[in-house]
């Protein structure tokens, strides 16, 4: 039964996700109009914390990923045949 | 309360891995070019095996739920989407228990749980690799070796941050839908379209046989003399993927996207503009595939718990009345013989009801109860219930043509509910008609698959309308 808190969860989750990008982009206007007495807040935006990746960044990255695994299996294969 | 969870996961916060939000709204085709390179990616990640297995062939304890799941056995996607899953629905709970004290409108604390929620998937799938490596479900550590059993960690680590990017990614307006659906979607269709062109030979000692069905069916014709014989054994052949399995599972889709065209269309009306007149339609699947989920989900822990205390003490009476556990036919994955998990599992073949009709008519009766009951209860647990539709309505100053406002709330309880139970009811007995009739991957399988591409195909023809008819003419 767990899953289904997790569905509501999710539903619940994503919208409110959505409304916080959409007074995001409202917020950032008004701190930009509001200038230098913000910068204590700009801390705690969403722009602040975190690791920020491009999504191209993902798609490399689990390119070279699975690229990687490959040559494992290739390396993996010569060797046992040599060995 | 002067200490707060959340104030812990800050410091981690900046190596947290996050998907950088899109600053304008993607095009649509770019949507759909974002959301088909995530489908590869998946499907090459679900089709790679694990460098350094040695063996997986124990009985897999997991088996009824890859198919929610989305993932596959001894491939980088060992664990799919389990540890997103997993960690939301921890984090939701403690949030919601009040351990976790979270302030939805302040932007800090929804960027600090989500971090933390992220977090807690990336140590889940840490911690989960750890154990089935350790645990030696891939060979025993010790003949692995050290630098093996690291590397398999590192794979399913990698593997899984991906799979937590990629959903986020599409999740962040990159791409169509959830990734979540996608994954489940994704990993039925590519079973079907396996299990229908293999090009995979096996050898049942009447000469090599094509894995595949259709593949096999012409394979049949040009070889055997007997032309008759051919398509009666491309058919009914029973170890491998037949075409009536075929059939049956494109029988399957066509009545599910034929019924989910009925629904009920209320007609509303404006209460400021006079004139102003619209639709509200009340579908049949009203809560879609969800009593489906639910009931697998149910069902997969009922018989992952029982297959586990049957190991443990295969002589209690209790636990052999919960249920009796034996390899079959060969394989080493476990089924349930007797017991509650036996009469909630689906008869393997129509033969097999004939057989044991006692079995089929109580997992008919339970089928059909637990969808009916679980699609009602989906209603007041995902605010789509007659109440919160009213209330909706009410803020869009929309009210029911030839009802006064408050009668609305009446009306809709009399459509809602019934419209619920009686989709659950149905989506039960496809399911249940889908697994007699052995259509490929599950009956819940199928059935998740065709209402998610429903969903996609709503999408598209919604983007279409708006774009002028331009958007999916240009793929």
């Amino acid at each position: 039964m767990l899953i289904v808190l997790y569905y509501r969860a999710r539903r619940g989750g994503s919208s409110a996700s959505g409304r916080g990008g959409a007074s995001g982009s409202g917020g950032r206007q008004v701190s930009r109009a509001m200038g230098s007495t913000s910068t204590m807040m700009r801390l705690y935006t969403d722009d602040a914390p975190g690791l920020k990746v491009d999504p191209v960044v993902v798609l490399v990255l689990s390119l070279v990923f699975i690229a990687s695994v490959f040559l494992l299996h290739i390396y993996g294969k010569l060797t046992s045949t040599k060995g | 309360m002067g200490f707060r969870f959340l104030t812990l996961i800050r410091p981690f916060m900046a190596v947290i891995p996050e998907v950088a939000a899109p600053d304008r709204k993607v095009a649509f085709n770019q949507r759909v070019l974002w959301t088909v390179i995530t489908l590869l990616i998946f499907l090459v990640l679900s089709q790679v095996p694990l460098y350094g297995i040695m063996s997986s062939d124990s009985s897999d304890p997991l088996y009824w739920m890859r198919v929610i799941l989305a993932s596959n056995r001894g491939t980088l996607m060992e664990f799919g989407i389990t540890p997103i899953i997993t960690s939301g629905m921890i984090m939701q709970l403690l949030a919601g228990a009040q351990i976790i004290s979270v302030d939805q409108s302040l932007r800090e604390d929804r960027a600090l749980f989500s971090g933390a929620q992220k977090l807690f998937a990336m140590l889940i799938t840490f911690g989960s690799a750890t154990v089935a490596v350790m645990t030696g479900q891939y060979g025993d550590p010790k003949s692995l070796g050290a630098g093996i059993c690291l590397l398999l960690i590192i794979q399913l680590f990698v593997a899984g941050v991906i799979v937590i990017l990629l959903d986020e990614m599409l999740q962040k307006g990159y791409g169509l839908g959830s990734g979540i659906n996608l994954f489940i979607a994704t990993n039925i269709c590519e079973d079907i379209v396996w299990k229908s062109l293999s090009p995979l030979t096996v050898n049942n000692g009447k000469g090599p046989e094509f894995e595949g069905a259709i593949i096999s069916f012409f394979h049949l014709l040009f070889v055997r003399s007997n032309k008759f014989k051919a398509v009666y054994e491309a058919l009914t052949r029973s170890t491998l993927p037949n075409l009536t399995n075929l059939v049956a599972t494109a029988l399957v889709f066509a009545v599910v996207i034929y019924l989910q065209g009925f629904r009920v269309e209320i007609p509303i009306k404006s209460a400021r503009f006079r004139g102003h007149r619209a639709s509200f339609p009340i579908k049949l699947f009203y809560t879609s595939s969800m009593p489906i989920m639910l009931q697998s989900a149910l069902a997969s822990n009922v018989f992952m718990i029982s297959q586990l205390l049957y190991r443990r003490f295969p002589d209690n009476l209790l636990i052999k009345l919960f249920g009796v556990w034996e390899p079959y036919q060969g394989s080493s994955q476990f089924f349930p013989t007797s017991g509650l998990a036996y009469y909630m599992t689906p008869p393997r073949s129509f033969v097999n009801t004939l057989k044991d009709p006692i079995h089929f008519m109580l997992y008919v009766a339970y089928m059909l109860t637990a969808c009916a009951l679980l699609s009602r209860t989906w209603l007041d647990v995902s605010g789509s219930g007659p109440r919160d539709v009213a209330r909706e309505l009410r803020d869009q100053q929309m009210v029911i043509a030839g009802y006064r406002d408050t009668s609305m709330y009446k009306e809709l309880k009399r459509i809602i509910p019934t419209a619920a139970t009686v989709g659950g009811v149905i989506i039960g007995i496809l399911s249940i008609s889908a697994d007699l009739l052995g259509a490929i991957g599950s009956g819940t399988g199928i059935l998740l698959a065709v209402t998610i591409i429903y969903t996609y195909f709503e999408t598209f023809a919604k983007e279409q309308t708006e774009l002028g008819g331009v958007g999916v003419a240009g793929m």
